[in-house]
């Protein structure tokens, strides 16, 4: 194999890694803030990409018109499920919580197989299809694409957690509830704001896969990915998400080349096993301490 | 009242296959099936607090291990096929509880979850042994001299095996072992500093469990006759955390009722394949928000309600953590 090919496998390694990133710093965020894991985050990924897919169709509004549409509607659907579900449950185990957000994707992967059937739809791409040629190396243009939006929106993301109120406010809230409260935060704002920010991320992510994987109701299963990924890095750590992302991103594109290519489909579970045996606590992350 | 209840209960039982056409003695085979793997997953899930979203891996394990038995030696009764199957699977159950004793939580249901969807790719890989995505047929089940051919007496088979595990089981909820579990689940640092061996116990639960299901798995394969990796996806490991959500962690009973409710669910929404989820994911959500401590409690609330009839509540998790 040659280094050039090789380039183009990792290039679009980590492009596949961007998305898987995006997806675990969405359940990172829901996480840190509630403790919970959302196991309906690919299926809310999934509704908005398919709310932006109809605009496109019907009102034939442009690309960036259609994300936009599909910020909107998953920031709406984050906002609507946290205040009428989730926060019903929010003294319950994560056990119950993690019941209710199973129960939600069930719902949601069904609504939608009933609203816009279970087929796969092309989804337009804001990137061109002619590979770029750099020397001997091919690039395509969506996997750089997909790298440079993503990591554009991770920056911000970054600039968010870091410099504003709220982004204090979240940081204090998944460093200690009580205190934060304590400190004049509101919790529950707090809780709505991370389920709104991480549906925003999650749409983002499903309209940048959409044009590579299709439109179908079965593209929220790319969460599980984002689950490894976060597992990968320490769940509850943002560069962890990042970084376990691209990580299984780029691992899921070499394993074929050297192992049976049927194994392409257990690499993130068995990735996900090893890791958890291995180092519980992800590759950056640490095993907390409970004090007693 | 408790001995006519049982009393009543057991007649029903046997005489089902008399009452009820054809194809409601199969699905009363189901319900029994799904019953024990139910009571399999409370005792790992809900005594122990483990969850677990993998036991569809086990109950293939289970189900291909009893199939490819008979197919390899035909003359193998079925209890000990059933056995063997239970075995495997709790020996495999053995090789994944020991370093998920490390995990809890997230991290567990994750392991788990991510089990599931190894198992169904190993069963697609080996298809040597499992024809893969052909599928594998299961020949009729010999017990002594009879051959096991009506769906008649594959229901009493799985009746009289699924009797046998309840009452083992609700045996080892009210000794030392069920103590020890139950205490595990309220506080695992209570229950260590009690001199409960966590380590042991933890193991323990996921071997009973794993064998429980892999019984069943055996079961599986014998009632249904026909065995291919899709039918042991994770919508059906999701399938059996309803079973005891629905039914009532850590209650034997509620194992039984709730895999009933959701088999017959399943059944008769066979034909809205559209809805089915939908409907599935509702009750599901309903019953947390509505129904903690699932059907058991529910139930113990009416019936019982001056004394502390049901289990105790899990522990729930305040605002420190």
């Amino acid at each position: 194999m040659t280094w050039a090919a090789l380039v183009h496998v990792v290039i679009s390694g980590l492009a596949t890694g961007s998305i898987y990133a995006l997806m675990a710093i969405s359940l990172v965020i829901i996480y840190n803030a509630t403790r919970t894991l959302n196991f309906a985050q690919g299926e809310m990924l999934m509704v908005s990409t398919f709310v932006g897919w109809t605009a496109l169709q019907v009102l034939d509004v442009p690309l960036v018109g259609a994300l936009l549409v599909a910020v909107v509607a998953s920031a709406l659907l984050g906002f609507v499920l946290e205040r009428v579900v989730i926060r019903h449950a929010i003294s319950a185990t994560h056990f119950d919580v993690l019941i209710i957000t199973l129960g939600l994707s069930l719902m949601l992967r069904s609504a939608a197989g009933v609203a816009w059937t279970h087929d796969e739809f092309p989804f337009p791409s804001f990137f061109g299809n002619r590979p770029l040629v750099v020397g001997p190396v091919r690039v395509a243009p969506v996997s750089l694409g997909i790298i440079g939006a993503s990591l554009a929106l991770m920056l911000a993301l970054g600039a968010l957690f870091r410099w504003t109120r709220l982004g204090r406010a979240m940081r204090a809230v998944a460093q200690n509830q009580r205190a934060a409260r304590l400190m004049g935060i509101s919790v529950e704002r707090v809780y709505s704001s991370s389920w709104v920010i991480a549906s925003v991320v999650g749409a983002v992510a499903g309209v940048l896969i959409a044009p590579v994987i299709f439109l179908s109701s079965k593209m929220g299963l790319v969460a599980i990915n984002g689950f490894t990924a976060a597992v990968l890095g320490g769940f509850g750590s943002m560069p962890g998400a990042v970084l376990g992302g691209m990580l299984l991103g780029v691992l899921e594109n070499l394993a074929p080349l050297y192992l049976p290519a049927s194994i392409k489909h257990s690499v993130p579970f068995l990735t996900m096993i090893t890791i958890l045996i291995v180092r519980p606590g992800g590759v950056l992350g640490r095993v907390a301490r409970r004090k007693v | 009242m408790r001995h006519a209840a049982l009393a009543t209960g057991a007649a029903v039982v046997v005489g089902w296959p008399w009452a009820a056409p054809r194809y409601f003695v199969f699905l009363a085979s189901l319900i029994a099936i799904n019953a024990i793997v139910a009571i399999g997953l409370n005792l790992l899930s809900g005594y122990t607090n483990q969850l677990s979203f993998g036991h569809a891996g086990f109950l293939a394990i289970g189900a291909y291990a009893a199939a490819i038995l008979t197919i390899r030696a035909p003359a193998l009764p079925v209890p000990a096929a059933l056995l063997l199957a239970g075995l495997v699977t709790a020996a495999v159950g053995l090789a994944l509880g020991v370093p998920c004793l490390r995990l809890e939580g997230l991290y567990l249901a994750m392991a788990t979850l991510a089990f599931g969807f190894v198992v169904v790719e190993a069963i697609l890989n080996l298809d040597w042994l499992t024809r893969g995505n052909d599928g594998l047929r299961v020949p009729a089940a010999r017990l002594g001299p009879w051959t096991l051919a009506t769906d008649t007496a594959r229901y009493y088979l799985v009746v009289t095996v699924a009797a046998l595990l309840i009452v083992a089981a609700v045996n080892i909820t009210r000794t030392r072992t069920g103590r020890a579990l139950l205490a595990i689940r309220e506080s695992e640092i209570a229950a260590q500093a009690s001199g409960i061996n966590l380590a042991a116990y933890k193991t323990l639960a996921f071997v009973v469990s794993a064998f429980y299901t892999g019984v069943a798995g055996g079961l599986f394969a014998l009632v249904v006759g026909f065995l291919s990796p899709d039918s042991f996806d994770v919508f059906l490991s999701v399938d059996f955390v309803a079973m005891i959500i629905v039914g009532g962690l850590g209650s034997i009973l509620g194992s039984v009722v709730g895999a009933a409710l959701i088999t017959t669910l399943n059944d008769s929404l066979a034909g809205f394949q559209n809805y089915r989820p939908l409907i599935f994911g509702a009750i599901l959500i309903a019953s947390m928000l509505f129904m903690p401590g699932g059907i058991a409690r529910a139930l113990g609330t009416i019936v019982r309600p001056a004394r502390a009839a049901a289990p105790p509540e899990p522990p729930r998790q305040g605002e420190d953590r």
